[in-house]
C-alpha cells in the first residue's frame, strides 16, 4: 500500500478544487444577472436592445410617423417618416440613447409595459423571442406640425400649440433641428452644430420673457380690479430697464393710452405705472398663480430648464429689481410651453389645461387601442370673467393692435406680440389663440431668436392657428377598448 | 484465457457488464448530441448536411470504439470511454456552433484521436516500452521542446502570437501536448524506481532535509524545462501544468508534505519573478486581480467570459441562442464559458462532474495497481493531467486563478489537444484492464 494515502488525499484535493469551480460558476450564474450583466460595457445589452422591435408612433389621425422595419439581414431600422417631427419625437439610437417622445414613452415603445400571461412569457423566454413594443398614438397632428415648421422656416426658435380645453399638444417644434434617420452618422457634427439642435427649446428653453409678461400682468391688473381704461398722458414713452430702453412694439394712434390700449400696442410705460400702483405682493401673487415658480411639464419629456440656478431663483422679487422682473427683463425666464398654457387658460375660462401628448396605446399584435392619459383636469389661473375680458382684449390686439399680422379670414384669433432683450440679441414672442366657441380652440406660444420682427412672429402664429383650427374640426376618434 | 503478450497481463476470463454499461451511456450521450444538433438546425433554420456527417463520424467512433474495446479489453473501466466520448461530442457541437469553419477539422481530429486511443489501449507492448525506454522518451521530449523553440510557428501565421506549434504542411501539431504525456511516463518510470530511496528519508525523513542527487536531478531538470517553456515560448499554462504534475507526482512517490509546500512556494516565487520579468505574466496577473477597469481593453476576454456565465444563468440560453462569440478565441480557451452561456449552470456542473468522474476513475485505477508502482504512478499522472489542465482553464475563465492559455480536455478546439487527451484515455483504459 505505497501510495494509497497520497492518492486519496490528492483525490480529495482535486474534488475540492472542482467543487470550488462549481461554486464559482454558480455564483456568477446566480448573482451575475443582477450585477455584472447590467454593466454598460456588456455587449449583450446592446444586442438585446437592438433586437427589440420598438412600437410605431402615430399622430392623432393615425398617420404613421415613426416605424421599425425588418431588414434582409434581420437587423431593424427605425424610420422617421416626417422630418418636421424630429424635435418633438426625438430619436432612438443604440449608440446615443433616446430623446423626445422616444424617451418619454420609451418603456411603452420597448414593450416593457406589455402584460404577457405566464404561458406567453415562458414561451417568449424559452424561444428567445425578441421583445415587441406597443404602438403609441400621440396628440400631435401632422398637418399642424408641418404648418408650424414650414411657417417657422429657417428661424431659430420654438413653437408649441395646445388644444383647448384638453391640453393635448397639437404640435411642438424646436429649431434648428436634425434628421434622426442619419443621427448616428452625423452625431459628432450635430453636437457641435451652431444652435444646438438637440436642445428642445419648446420645453427646455429658458427664455427672457420681456414684454410677453404683459399678458399675465394684464390679468393681474384684472384680478386686482385695476382700472384698464383710465387714460394716461404720454403713455407711449419708453421705459429704461437697466441698459435696455423699452418702447411700444407698434406705434399707437395717440400718445394718451389706457392700460388696455397700451397692451394692444405693446407699450411698456402704463404697465410700469400699474405694477407700481398694485405693488409687489399683488404682482408676485399673480405670477405665482400663473405657475411661474414651477412651470408646467409635459409628461415623460425633459422640461427642466438647463440652468437650475436660474430656475431656483427665478422668482425672488426684491424691491431693487422689481420693475425689471415684472416687465420680464429680470431673473424670470419662461419656456414656450409655459406661455402656451397661459394662452390656453385664457381660452378655457381661466383654467389652465395640463399639457400632455399621449392619447392611446396599442399592445403588439392587437388592433385595439387603449386610452392611456385621460387628462382633462385643469388648474385655475383666472376667473371666467377675467379670462373672457382677456380674450376680448387679445382679439382686439389682432384686429387693430401690434399683433395684426396674425389675423386670418373668418377666424377668431387673439394674440399679443412682445420683444425681450438678452445682451445684444432680441427675441420676439407671440402668444395667442383661435377660438371655436364654448371654450374650445387652440392656444399657441412661439419665440423667435435674434429678430425683432414682431409681424413675422404674429404671421407665423396666425398661420399655425389657422391650420390647427382646420384640423380640430376633422378629428375622428379611434375605437378604444371600452368602446 | 489470459492475454500475456504484455508484461502486464490483461484480464479476459469472464464476460463483464462493462459493455452493457458503456453502450447505455453512449446511447445517452448520443441522444444528447442528437437533441443539440436538432436544436442547432432549428435555430439556424437550415439543414446543413456537413453537421450531420460530423455527428455520424462521432457515432461511428463510438460504435467502433466500444466494439473494439469490448473485443480487446473486456475488463476495462466502463465509464472512461463513454464519458470522454460524451465530452468530445459536446466539444464538437460547441465548435459547430461557435466556429463552423473549424468543425470539419475537429471531426477529422476526433476520428484520428479515437483511432489513436484504440491503438494505444490495444497495443500490447506500449506500457513496457514506456517503462523501459524512459530516457529515450525524455530525450525525445527534450528534442520536441528544442524543435519547437527553434522551428516553432503559429497556425495563424502571426509572428506576434506564441510559436507553440510545429507545422507539417497544412497540419499543425503542438509538441507540448505530446511532451506532457512523455513527461508523466518518464516521471512515473523514474519515481517508480526511486521512490523507496526517496521515502527512506531524502525529503524530510530520517536524514532530515538533505536532498540526494537522485531527487535533485529531476527537480532541476523539470525546473529547467518549465523555465525554458516560459521564457522561450511565453507558454505560462504549459509551464504551470508541467511543474504542478511534477510536484504532485513527487508528492505521491515521496509521501512528503514538504514537497507540496515547497512546490507551492516555488510556484509562488516563480510567479513573482515572472511577474517582474515577463509582460505576459504581468498582464495575466493584473487582469486577474482586477479586470473591471480594463474591461474593454486588456481584460476584455475575462470580463466577457464572466458575462457569459452570468448570461447563462441556471438553465442557459439554449444552443446558439446566447452570445458567447463576444469572447475572442472562444472555441479554444474559453469553450467552458461558451458552454456556461448556452447550457447554463447545469451544463457547467455536468462538465465538472464528468471531469471528476474521469479523475476519480483514473485514481481508482492507480489504487488498484498500487503494488506495481510504475502503473500506479502512471495512472495518477495521467489523471492529474486531466484534472490540472481542466482546473487551470475552468478556474481561469471564472477568475479564480490567473488565466493560462490551455485547452479544456476533450471539449476545446485543437487537434493536438484532442489527440493527446485520447491517448491519455487509451493508456488509462489499458491500465484499467490489467489484472490487479
Amino acid at each position: 500500500m505505497h501510495f494509497t494515502r497520497e492518492i486519496n488525499r490528492l483525490m480529495f484535493g482535486i474534488l475540492l478544487l472542482l467543487g470550488i469551480v462549481a461554486v464559482a460558476a454558480a455564483y456568477w450564474a446566480v448573482v451575475g444577472p443582477d450585477t455584472i450583466l447590467q454593466r454598460q460595457d456588456n455587449p449583450r445589452l446592446v444586442q438585446t436592445e437592438a433586437e427589440i422591435r420598438r412600437g410605431s408612433i402615430l399622430d392623432r389621425d393615425n398617420t404613421l410617423l415613426v416605424t421599425t422595419t425588418l431588414n434582409d439581414d434581420n437587423s431593424l431600422t427605425r424610420s422617421y417618416i416626417y422630418p418636421e417631427f424630429a424635435s418633438a419625437l426625438g430619436y432612438a439610437s443604440l449608440r446615443y440613447g433616446v430623446n423626445g417622445a422616444e424617451a418619454a414613452f420609451n418603456n411603452i415603445l420597448r414593450g416593457d409595459t406589455v402584460n404577457n400571461d405566464i404561458l406567453n412569457q415562458l414561451s417568449n423566454d424559452l424561444l428567445h423571442k425578441a421583445k415587441v413594443g406597443s404602438d403609441v398614438r400621440l396628440t400631435f397632428d401632422l398637418d399642424v406640425q408641418q404648418a408650424a415648421v414650414s411657417a417657422m422656416g429657417d428661424h431659430t426658435g420654438a413653437i408649441v400649440i395646445l388644444d383647448v380645453p384638453t391640453g393635448q399638444v397639437l404640435a411642438m417644434a424646436s429649431l434648428p433641428t436634425y434628421d434622426p434617420n442619419t443621427l448616428d452618422q452625423n452625431w459628432e457634427a450635430l453636437t457641435q452644430a451652431k444652435g444646438n439642435p438637440f436642445f428642445n427649446r419648446a420645453l427646455q428653453g429658458t427664455y427672457q420673457p420681456g414684454l410677453a409678461l404683459q399678458t399675465p400682468l394684464l390679468a393681474a391688473a384684472l384680478l386686482a380690479n385695476y382700472p384698464l381704461n383710465t387714460p394716461l398722458a404720454d403713455a407711449n414713452q419708453s421705459v429704461q430697464l437697466g441698459e435696455v430702453s423699452f418702447s411700444c412694439v407698434d406705434e399707437p394712434p395717440d400718445t394718451t393710452l389706457t392700460l388696455q390700449s397700451a397692451y394692444l400696442y405693446g407699450c411698456p410705460y402704463p404697465f410700469a405705472q400699474m405694477i407700481r400702483d398694485i405693488g409687489i405682493q399683488t404682482v408676485q401673487s399673480a405670477f405665482n398663480t400663473f405657475a411661474f415658480e414651477r412651470p408646467p411639464t409635459l409628461t415623460g419629456y425633459v422640461t427642466n430648464p438647463a440652468d437650475q440656478t436660474v430656475q431656483s431663483s427665478r422668482f425672488l422679487f426684491g424691491t431693487d429689481n422689481f420693475t425689471e422682473n415684472a416687465l420680464g427683463q429680470g431673473t424670470i425666464t419662461v419656456s414656450p410651453l409655459e406661455m402656451a398654457v397661459i394662452a390656453a387658460a385664457i381660452v378655457n375660462d381661466g383654467n389652465a389645461p395640463i399639457p400632455h401628448s399621449l392619447l392611446q396605446v396599442r399592445p403588439p399584435n392587437t388592433d385595439v387601442w387603449h386610452d392611456e392619459e385621460g387628462v382633462n383636469s385643469s388648474v385655475p389661473m383666472l376667473t371666467a370673467d377675467s379670462s373672457r375680458q382677456m380674450q376680448t382684449i387679445m382679439e382686439a390686439a389682432v384686429d387693430e393692435g401690434a399683433a395684426h399680422a396674425a389675423a386670418q379670414p373668418d377666424l377668431t384669433i387673439g394674440g399679443h406680440v412682445a420683444l425681450a432683450y438678452v445682451g445684444e440679441t432680441t427675441q420676439t414672442w407671440f402668444i395667442g389663440f383661435v377660438t371655436m366657441g364654448n371654450r374650445q380652440g387652440a392656444a399657441i406660444a412661439l419665440v423667435l431668436e435674434d429678430t425683432s420682427n414682431t409681424d413675422l412672429a404674429a404671421e407665423i402664429g396666425g398661420q399655425v392657428l389657422a391650420a390647427a383650427q382646420e384640423q380640430l374640426g376633422v378629428i375622428t376618434p379611434q375605437p378604444t377598448a371600452a368602446s | 484465457m489470459t492475454f500475456s503478450a504484455d508484461t502486464f497481463t490483461i484480464k479476459h476470463e469472464h464476460q463483464p457488464d462493462t459493455a452493457r454499461i458503456e453502450r447505455r451511456l453512449l446511447v445517452v450521450a448520443g441522444l444528447f448530441l442528437l437533441v443539440n444538433y436538432l436544436g442547432l438546425t432549428l435555430v439556424r433554420n437550415s439543414v446543413e448536411l456537413e453537421e450531420w456527417v460530423h455527428l455520424g463520424v462521432w457515432v461511428i467512433g463510438a460504435v467502433v470504439g466500444t466494439a473494439l474495446l469490448e473485443h480487446f479489453l473486456p475488463f476495462r473501466d466502463p465509464l472512461l470511454f463513454p464519458v470522454t466520448m460524451f465530452l468530445s461530442g459536446w466539444g464538437l457541437i460547441l465548435i459547430e456552433r461557435l466556429a463552423p469553419p473549424f468543425a470539419e477539422r475537429q471531426t477529422i481530429w476526433l476520428a484520428v484521436s479515437v483511432a489513436a486511443m484504440l491503438v494505444v489501449s490495444i497495443f500490447p507492448h506500449l506500457l513496457r516500452w514506456l517503462r523501459q525506454f524512459r530516457y529515450v522518451l525524455l530525450l525525445l521530449g527534450i528534442l520536441l521542446l528544442v524543435g519547437t523553440i527553434v522551428l516553432g510557428t503559429n497556425p495563424s501565421g502571426l509572428l506576434s502570437a506564441p510559436q507553440l506549434w510545429l507545422g507539417f504542411g497544412a497540419i499543425f501539431f503542438q509538441p507540448s501536448e505530446a511532451l506532457k504525456i512523455i513527461l508523466v511516463a518518464f516521471l512515473a518510470s523514474y519515481l517508480a524506481e526511486q521512490f523507496p530511496a526517496i521515502r527512506s528519508g531524502a525529503l524530510g525523513g530520517n536524514r532530515g532535509l538533505s536532498i540526494s542527487p537522485r531527487v535533485l536531478g529531476p527537480i532541476v531538470l523539470m525546473w529547467t524545462i518549465c523555465i525554458l517553456i516560459l521564457v522561450w515560448q511565453r507558454d505560462l499554462g504549459t509551464a504551470i501544468l508541467f511543474f504542478t504534475i511534477f510536484v504532485l507526482l513527487l508528492y505521491v512517490a515521496s509521501g512528503s508534505n514538504l514537497v507540496l509546500v515547497s512546490g507551492l512556494l516555488l510556484i509562488i516565487a516563480a510567479g513573482l519573478v515572472a511577474y517582474k520579468a515577463f509582460p505576459v505574466v504581468q498582464l495575466r496577473m493584473d487582469i486577474w486581480i482586477n479586470p473591471w477597469p480594463e474591461s474593454d481593453g486588456r481584460a476584455f476576454q475575462i470580463v466577457q467570459s464572466l458575462l457569459a456565465f452570468a448570461a447563462g444563468g441556471t438553465f442557459g440560453q439554449g444552443i446558439a441562442q446566447g452570445s458567447p462569440t463576444y469572447i475572442p478565441v472562444v472555441h479554444s480557451d474559453f469553450v467552458f464559458s461558451a458552454l456556461a452561456e448556452e447550457w447554463g449552470l447545469l451544463g457547467t456542473i455536468a462538465v465538472i462532474a464528468c471531469i471528476a468522474i474521469l479523475v476519480a476513475r483514473g485514481m481508482r485505477i492507480a489504487i488498484r495497481q498500487e503494488k506495481r508502482s510504475f502503473l500506479a504512478l502512471l495512472a495518477v499522472g495521467l489523471s492529474l493531467l486531466i484534472a490540472t489542465q481542466s482546473f487551470l482553464i475552468m478556474a481561469g475563465v471564472l477568475k479564480l486563478v490567473p488565466l493560462t492559455g490551455i485547452t479544456l480536455p476533450y471539449l476545446s478546439y485543437g487537434g493536438s489537444s484532442l489527440l493527446a487527451s485520447f491517448v491519455i484515455l487509451g493508456l488509462l483504459l489499458r491500465l484499467s484492464a490489467l489484472e490487479n
